[in-house]
């Protein structure tokens, strides 16, 4: 099957580019939202162990290392449910059927790059993957071909290429040492030349390439700006899941199969962490666009991620993964309803907006399930993984980063309430009585994101005992 | 049915019933009134089911296990079904009274569902066994009270339902992290099992500290009290139901819970509290008494009268502890009697400020008799309900050996009768500034569920001793096992 995760996006990609199939460009959305779908049905059932293995056949004829462990299934699915919803998304903002064919285009392409990082466990063939997601959305952020665009656009190519020189400095030592760049012979190598300056400068480089990427202070200022010049549905693709896989999946792998955490670099990961958990937030509580506040809550809820990432123990760590996958859930699920606001007002200055709850009743109760589940108020997912990370600490005896794991909570709260103060709950603001509920290829993303949150807190137990805490324990050995 | 099942039901009824309330109301108005009236309804009939059991001095006990130690465990006890019999009951005559005051309005599903959805809540908090369950429905409540507040919707109402919500959710983390303190200490979040690892070593005041500072800013106690006043800009019944008679208590019953019949707060607490509670008490009836507004007079009054419940339950006598549930059990039922009298008013006037109110008294009698009633229990007065329950408190101090305190509380007791006559008289009995002021009686179920808190105001102090028996064998019930 990992195999098949990699070849069928491709094939569908260059099947849907043939000049002969002009046709096929009407059904383009169709067919990618089924491959996306397959994708979540397959990893689901994967999880249960109920289906066998169909692309076992390819493995032979297959370069690359891939490996699925219980870490890729739960990244495979939160890619793919984000896929869909984006998809959704565009089908009900993008109302031009060539513009459409596109950006289905460009999805897939980057289904196909995070599909690829999810799975390799070999530097180099992570870093090709990372890159073709990369391009991807290098696109897909300039996708209107507005000035806005352009810039966010270029921002994120400046830095990515910060990160990529970053990365490939760093694989191009780790080889002075290693005798190739597969994740067991890399870290055996470190193990034995732990101590050299290179390896450290490697480990440094190749951490920082994927702070880039991930979008954690002090690196975090080009984030904003692709976030909400981005068009409605390419966000949610990148906020959702985009920098998540290239950047903070990859610092999850990486720094569980490479170095080992608990050591320098999880004191690292531990101070950026509460640095972005905390200028995150603060710089959300700040903004008046809606896209940007999403952006910086991405930024500080990042930080908790790496918080459990660097308490280093295996319940940090499962709390890290949880929290991983439950914020792509709630994130493209803001996103989601944002897109539906900015559809119906043409605005996202929330304020111009007030009181559209009572006109957008759908979008209105997601985008409150979805900012529970954010702040991390119970029963919803994100309060459990929260929790998971906020105990963690505590065992640690990083008592500090505990406090302030907890007290950022109070920050979410206070950006999120302003949020549904100024776009939802109150009084309509003069002028918007005419605007009406999103498109149902809107809803059906918000409503379907929303009953996962809220399924994932409510099955917490099953969730945490047969999922998480498994993939928890393999990581930290 | 067993017992178990009747606990269960306490609890999952209302919760999970709640959320049939906008499907309910999509087809039907009166059916959802009533399906809102019937599932409050259960949990007190279940727990009223629950007295002979637990009189006979048995816990019932049912517990889900969950990863972490994160059991959802439910335990009834004296305690848990004293206090799930008044905040329901209190409940059910408010959500009466919410028939016709909230007929007119828009968002009535939602204001049913967040009213059933907070009673279970409520529900969860008193019957919890563990301090996780204990936290999460804690939280429930927080986010069904920030809905409730910005009912009307208006900006400056919905930035104090904000500022309710971010006081309180502020002080539920940081006792999150004291449970978790606790939790580290003693191996497990189960109450029962706390009890027993830490009878030996207590807590730290650190950890102590933390879970108070979540009790006080849910029951709105000195430094954490002024959303509460702010919060009147609800709908009346819903003051009545979150300020003034069941989400403050929920704070006092944590502290019984934790404090009283689990861990000792230990030394520095034991003074602190008293003293805090003194502060909360005097500066906000200082509040009380300069006030114009008649809600925030009465929700001043809330904080104040709060503080000696808290007396109470720092006294570590038998005598103060159970007159504290007393107070509970009065003070729930004479306030809430008291903001939906204020309720009837500010619907019937569109009125809050008391300097362009007077004469009510010729036109509205019945509210007017029922909200003299009322106040007379919230003073103390003898023979009401609230006179027993202030009494024992203050007696309680004083046979705690803490003297100068119970004396000092006397005295904020004299200022209460003070600016509640002051309120009396400004609304009821003063000339009239205009005439149009002079308005006519609310609806007939309006007018009933205040008579009723009125005549129960009353009779609370006439028959004081069974509500004091069963409180007397609650609190010998958990003081018995922390000693």
């Amino acid at each position: 099957m990992p195999t098949l995760l990699i070849i069928l996006p491709l094939a569908l990609l260059l099947i849907l580019n043939l000049p002969l199939l002009r046709a096929a460009r009407r059904v383009s959305f169709w067919l990618c939202a089924v491959l996306a779908l397959a994708q979540v049905v397959a990893t689901a059932t994967h999880m249960g162990g109920l289906i066998p293995d169909l692309g076992a056949a390819f493995d032979p004829y297959i370069v690359l290392q891939l490996r699925m462990t219980g870490l890729s299934e739960v990244v495979l699915l939160a890619i793919g449910i984000v896929v869909l919803a984006s998809l959704f998304t565009a089908r009900a903002m993008i109302a031009d059927h060539d513009e459409r064919f596109k950006f289905g285009n460009l999805v897939i392409l980057a289904m196909m790059g995070l599909n690829g990082t999810a799975l390799l466990a070999d530097l180099i063939s992570l870093y090709v993957f990372i890159e073709i997601t990369a391009v991807s959305s290098f696109i897909l952020i300039a996708f209107d071909r507005d000035s806005d665009g352009l810039e966010g656009s270029f921002k994120y190519i400046i830095l990515s290429a910060v990160a990529t020189a970053a990365l490939l400095a760093s694989i191009a030592l780790f080889m002075m040492v290693s005798p190739d760049t597969s994740f067991a012979a890399v870290r055996a190598a470190l193990a034995v030349s732990q101590h050299s300056f290179y390896v450290n400068l490697a480990a440094g480089l190749l951490l920082c390439g994927l702070f880039v990427k991930g979008g954690l202070v002090p690196f975090h200022w080009w984030l904003p700006d692709a976030y909400s010049s981005a068009p409605a549905p390419a966000s949610v693709l990148l906020a959702g899941i985009i920098t998540k896989v290239s950047g903070i999946y990859a610092l999850i792998v990486v720094s569980t199969s490479i170095l080992t955490v608990g050591g320098a670099a999880g004191e690292v990961i531990m101070v950026l962490g509460i640095v972005s958990a905390i200028a995150g937030a603060l710089l959300a509580l700040g903004q008046r666009d809606m896209k940007r506040m999403l952006a910086y809550s991405s930024v500080s809820q990042v930080g908790y991620i790496m918080l459990g990432l660097g308490s280093g123990t295996a319940l940090g760590v499962a709390g890290a993964v949880f929290h991983f996958f439950n914020h792509a859930i709630f994130k493209s699920l803001l996103f989601v309803n944002a897109a539906a606001v900015e559809g119906s007002l043409g605005t996202r200055d929330m304020d111009r907006m007030g009181g559209i709850a009572s006109k957008m009743p759908v979008t209105g109760v997601t985008s409150i399930i979805g900012f529970f589940s954010a702040a991390g108020i119970p029963p919803l997912a994100g309060f459990w993984s929260k929790v998971m990370i906020i105990i963690a600490l505590w065992q640690a005896g990083h008592q500090t980063a505990s406090v302030v794991a907890v007290l950022v909570g109070v920050l979410t709260l206070a950006y999120f309430l302003s949020m549904q103060r100024r776009v939802f709950f109150g009084r309509l603001r003069e002028g918007l009585g005419e605007i009406r509920e999103a498109r149902m290829s809107i809803l059906v993303p918000a409503v379907s994101l929303a009953l996962i949150t809220v399924a994932a807190g409510l099955f917490f137990k099953p969730v945490f005992s047969k999922i998480i805490m498994p993939v928890g324990e393999m990581l930290v050995k | 049915m067993d017992n178990e099942c009747l606990l269960a039901c306490a609890v999952g009824v209302p919760v999970a019933g709640a959320f049939l309330m906008p499907l309910v109301g999509r087809a039907s108005k009166t059916v959802r009134n009533l399906l809102s009236l019937i599932l409050i309804t259960v949990p007190l009939g279940a727990s009223i089911a629950l007295i002979p059991t637990v009189l006979a001095g048995k816990t019932v006990y049912i517990s889900a296990a969950m990863p972490l130690g994160f059991n959802i465990s439910l335990a009834a006890d004296g305690l848990a079904v004293f206090m799930a019999i008044v905040s329901s009951f209190i409940s059910a005559v408010i959500a009466l009274y919410s028939f016709d005051y909230i007929d007119h309005y828009e968002n009535q599903d939602e204001y049913y569902l967040m009213i059933v959805l907070f009673l279970g809540s409520m529900m969860g908090i008193c019957y919890s066994a563990n301090l996780i369950p204990l936290y999460i429905f804690w939280e429930l409540t927080a986010l069904s009270s920030w809905r409730l507040i910005g009912f009307f919707r208006e900006e400056h109402f919905v930035k104090r339902a904000d500022k309710a919500f971010l006081t309180t959710v502020f002080g539920a983390l940081l006792m999150l992290l004291g449970f978790i303190m606790i939790g580290q200490q003693a191996g497990s979040f189960e109450l029962a099992v706390i009890r027993d690892k830490l009878a030996a070593e207590p807590v730290s005041a650190v950890a102590a500290g933390l879970v108070i500072a979540g009790i006080l800013a849910k029951s709105a106690t000195l430094p954490f009290h002024t959303w509460l006043p702010d919060a009147g800009v609800a709908p009346s019944p819903v003051t009545a139901l979150l300020h003034a008679a069941v989400l403050v208590k929920i704070g006092v019953y944590a502290y019984a819970r934790i404090f009283v019949a689990t861990i000792a707060a230990g030394a520095f607490w034991d003074q602190a509290i008293p003293a805090i509670a003194l502060a909360s008490t005097l500066v906000s009836a200082g509040a009380a008494l300069v006030e114009t507004d008649i809600k925030r007079i009465i929700a001043y009054s809330t904080v104040s009268q709060i503080g000696f419940i808290f007396l109470g339950l720092s006294s570590g006598t038998e005598l103060g502890v159970t007159g504290a549930l007393l107070f509970i059990l009065m003070h729930g039922i004479a306030k809430a009697g008291l903001f939906l009298s204020a309720g009837i008013i500010e619907q019937k006037t569109h009125v809050r400020d008391i300097t362009k109110l007077g004469g009510l008294v010729k036109t509205m009698p019945v509210t007017a008799v029922s909200f003299l009633l009322c106040a007379f229990s919230v003073m103390g007065i003898p023979p009401f309900g609230g006179f027993f329950s202030k009494y024992m408190v203050i007696t309680g101090a004083l046979s705690g050996g803490r003297t100068a305190l119970a004396i000092a509380f006397a005295a904020c007791g004299f200022l209460t009768i003070v600016y509640l006559f002051r309120l009396f008289n400004a609304v009821f009995l003063k000339e009239a500034p205009s005439q149009e002021i002079l308005v006519k009686e609310g609806s007939h179920t309006m007018v009933f569920s205040i008579a009723m808190l009125a005549v129960l105001s009353v009779a609370g102090g006439l028959l004081v001793s069974y509500p004091a028996e069963f409180g007397l064998e609650a609190v010998k019930q958990i003081m018995g096992l922390v000693k």
